[in-house]
């Protein structure tokens, strides 16, 4: 029998005839990360979400391998196929901004579902396009998927707690992207099969679409059947019963723009992420077209790009924890700054080499750096607002895809620039990009250059100056002074902050 | 404090990296011997087009006349001979006679991966063979159908002579050098089918329906939980 305990903000402890499988804090969130668990509801939420956010990646990113066959039977120019590039890397920016928001106000499971759900018919649809029109237009509301990174965040975030829940995000986020890569295996394998059952080559790449919208459907039917949005319960039903406080939308919208970090880390991000999403589009037509590889062969190279996800991105997660333990916040940024300027170093490099093998190894290095850029980069996005977490969240999310955007608009449209030079020019606007982060600072820790500010700003100043006064004397600030005082880890080992 | 570096997880740290690390080292060492082979068959690399000599003649008469060909369906007569101003025995080295179907220029606009190159082996202007048959000294004809993978756009066809070693050493075409008289067009098939759009139809308002019908479930849950 299952008691609905108290949660959120309020504070008070639980009913004890609550259990969990694993060991939990105050909030009922988990405090560890057992990956082989399904144990209902954090560790079965982890896995849900990040499978759903895979599916979605598979989707969205399906066409480009095939496209050496789809370009023939549509008829596709270069420019067609930029614009469809850039369409499907478009339609999220806005989506991901949205999806905090919906998260908030109906829960990760519904806002997630919904969305998984309702951009299906345009994978679906794929199988039926003749024109360009149509190739841009299912690329672009397929894309709109990609949103379910935020509602992943989201999730793990209200079912893991402090000391696990970068891990948590890492991974979900990583194994999530590493579907980029997975689809540009699994493509042109379920392609070659549809031949040998005796389709055309223009009427198998359609029937092929169909397994990537049935893996998003189902997808969502398990988060919508086995999911949980909070450890005690679904959003709905708490909300209702006026468990959870609610805050002022606007109010919250308005704090997380109004934090230049939150627009430096959009920016960088669209530099190491959007360079991600970008990469995904074109690869598999570069070493096709370059190398003179046959379909099977650029897919597996292209792939293996994707696939170092698996590791690269919740490794930069946890190599940016491990820099805070020992030179906190600034550790933190330091490391970041560098992984991704090298990042941006190795691409330049990938488009000036004219041999297979090397292009294959180098792409391999520079895929881990791009990918560890990531992770690190949501290793400083919790810190740098509380009250507007999924705000700072979404709008970083979605400067990821705005930087896909524009490199694809600037270097891989029509015929301009040919690949490899383009590849190098985004190189080079990363390293301009990710100069930035040397600007975020944070008066309680400092930034790369500076130290703590001199007017011995604490982590409490820092948090609760999000709050006015009279939201203080409501006690709406309770949670953001918790995580005020958890935070104070960010100092690092060698500070010599006296402790208030 | 519960810490995620617990003495359990730091051995399933290494073991992922360990097992992704075998895969990407078997992958990386297969695609080296790969490209090894690769690099082995390419032979002489800086053949030129320029370098052959234009003797053939090649003569192509589509099924109908000023009418856009369909794949799968229509035909064009492809004739070739060896030019009557060709010296005696310049066919001597001649093995094989291979027909291609190339692209106009005006298929090549916007579509890099069309490109004319000079070097042979770059070269992408004729993707698609019509016939490779052992050269006959005899004028030659075929009644080619158009294949069912050939993308729309506008075409001419060329003949490449080639040697014992598989080297190209002449060629002829439909067109002129500029390439750009006596062209034909032909209309791919669409490759979709009527089976494909019920397909989707019927899965999207499946993923559309339930996500509603869940929806009502969940606002109805909600409703009972709070008269509770």
């Amino acid at each position: 029998m299952e008691v609905e305990g108290k949660g959120g903000e309020a504070g008070t402890t639980t009913t004890a005839t609550r259990r969990f499988a694993l060991p939990v804090d105050a909030e009922n969130k988990s405090t560890t990360f057992r990956l082989f668990s399904v144990a209902k509801p954090h560790m079965r939420a982890f896995h849900l979400s990040w499978f759903q956010f895979f599916c979605c990646f598979v989707s969205t990113f399906a066409a480009p391998p095939l496209l050496p066959i789809i370009r023939e039977n549509l008829n596709l120019t270069a420019t067609d196929i930029g614009n469809a590039g850039i369409a499907s890397v478009s339609g999220s920016v806005f989506a991901r901004i949205v999806m905090g928001t919906a998260c908030d106000l109906f829960g990760p499971r519904l806002a997630s579902a919904a969305l998984t759900l309702s951009t299906a018919p345009a994978v679906y649809f794929t199988a039926g396009i003749k024109s360009p029109i149509g190739f841009i237009m299912v690329r672009f509301f397929a894309g709109f998927s990609l949103a379910t990174f935020v509602s992943t965040q989201f999730w793990m975030s209200s079912m893991f707690s402090g000391p696990v829940v970068g891990s948590a995000n890492g991974i979900a986020a990583g194994w999530g992207n590493l579907g980029g890569g997975a689809t540009q295996l699994i493509m042109p394998i379920v392609f070659s099969l549809i031949r040998r059952m005796g389709a055309t080559k223009f009427t198998a790449w359609r029937i092929a679409f169909f397994i990537p919208g049935l893996f998003q459907t189902l997808s969502a039917f398990a988060v919508l059947l086995f999911g949980q949005d909070l450890p005690d319960g679904d959003y709905w039903a708490m909300h209702k019963s006026g468990e959870r406080e609610k805050d002022d939308v606007g109010k919250v919208i308005s704090n997380g723009i109004s934090n230049y970090r939150g627009w430096i880390t959009a920016l960088a991000y669209g530099y190491c992420f959007g360079v991600e999403l970008t990469i995904d589009n074109i690869i598999a037509e570069y070493f096709f077209d370059r190398f003179h590889l046959n379909l099977q062969t650029a897919g597996i190279i292209a792939a293996s790009f994707g696939l170092a996800n698996f590791f690269a991105r919740p490794g930069g997660g946890i190599f940016s924890d491990l820099m805070a333990r020992r030179f906190g916040m600034r550790g933190r940024l330091w490391a970041w700054w560098i992984v991704q300027t090298l990042g941006g170093v190795l691409c330049a490099f990938l488009g000036q080499i004219h041999s297979l093998t090397w292009s294959i190894v180098v792409m391999l290095i520079f895929s881990v750096f791009v990918q560890a850029a990531c992770g690190l980069t949501f290793g400083v996005v919790p810190f740098i607002s509380r009250r507007s977490l999924g705000v700072i969240s979404g709008m970083t999310g979605a400067g990821g895809n705005v930087g896909a955007v524009l490199t694809q608009l600037i270097f891989f449209k029509g015929s301009t620039y040919s690949r490899e030079t383009g590849i190098t020019l985004m190189g080079i606007m990363s390293i301009a990009c990710s100069l930035p982060i040397c600007f975020i600072y944070f008066p309680q820790w400092g930034g790369m250059f500076c130290g703590p500010s001199s007017k011995k700003v604490t982590e409490e100043d820092y948090y609760l100056a999000e709050w006015s006064s009279k939201e203080k004397a409501k006690n709406l600030h309770l949670a953001s002074q918790k995580f005020a005082e958890t935070s104070v880890s960010e100092r690092g080992r060698a500070s010599t902050h006296p402790q208030t | 404090m519960h810490p995620f570096f617990s003495s359990k997880s730091i051995f399933l740290l290494p073991k992922f990296q360990n097992s992704t690390m075998t895969i990407h080292t078997l992958l990386f060492a297969s695609l080296l011997i790969f490209s090894f082979i690769h690099s082995c068959r390419g032979g002489n690399k800086d053949r030129l087009f320029t370098e052959l000599q234009n003797l053939i003649e090649v003569t192509t008469k589509p099924m109908q006349d000023g009418v856009v060909l369909e794949a799968g369906k229509d035909m064009v007569t492809v004739k070739w001979k060896l030019k009557s101003s060709a010296k005696v025995d310049a066919d001597a080295t001649f093995k094989t006679i291979q027909v291609k179907l190339c692209y106009a220029p005006i298929s090549q606009v916007d579509r890099p991966w069309r490109k004319t190159h000079n070097e042979l082996l770059k070269d992408k202007t004729c993707p698609y063979e019509i016939v490779s048959k052992p050269y006959d000294k005899t004028p030659q004809s075929l009644d080619w159908t158009v294949e069912l993978d050939i993308p729309t756009g506008t075409y001419f066809v060329r003949v490449y002579g080639i040697d014992g070693d598989g080297h190209e050493v002449a060629y002829g075409q439909s067109s002129d050098e500029g390439r750009t008289t006596n062209l034909f067009s032909i209309q791919a098939i669409s490759g979709g089918h009527v089976s494909l759009d019920i397909a989707s139809i019927l899965f999207s308002v499946f993923s559309v329906v339930s996500l509603l019908v869940f929806f009502v479930k969940e606002k109805k849950k909600a409703k009972l939980e709070q008269r509770e």
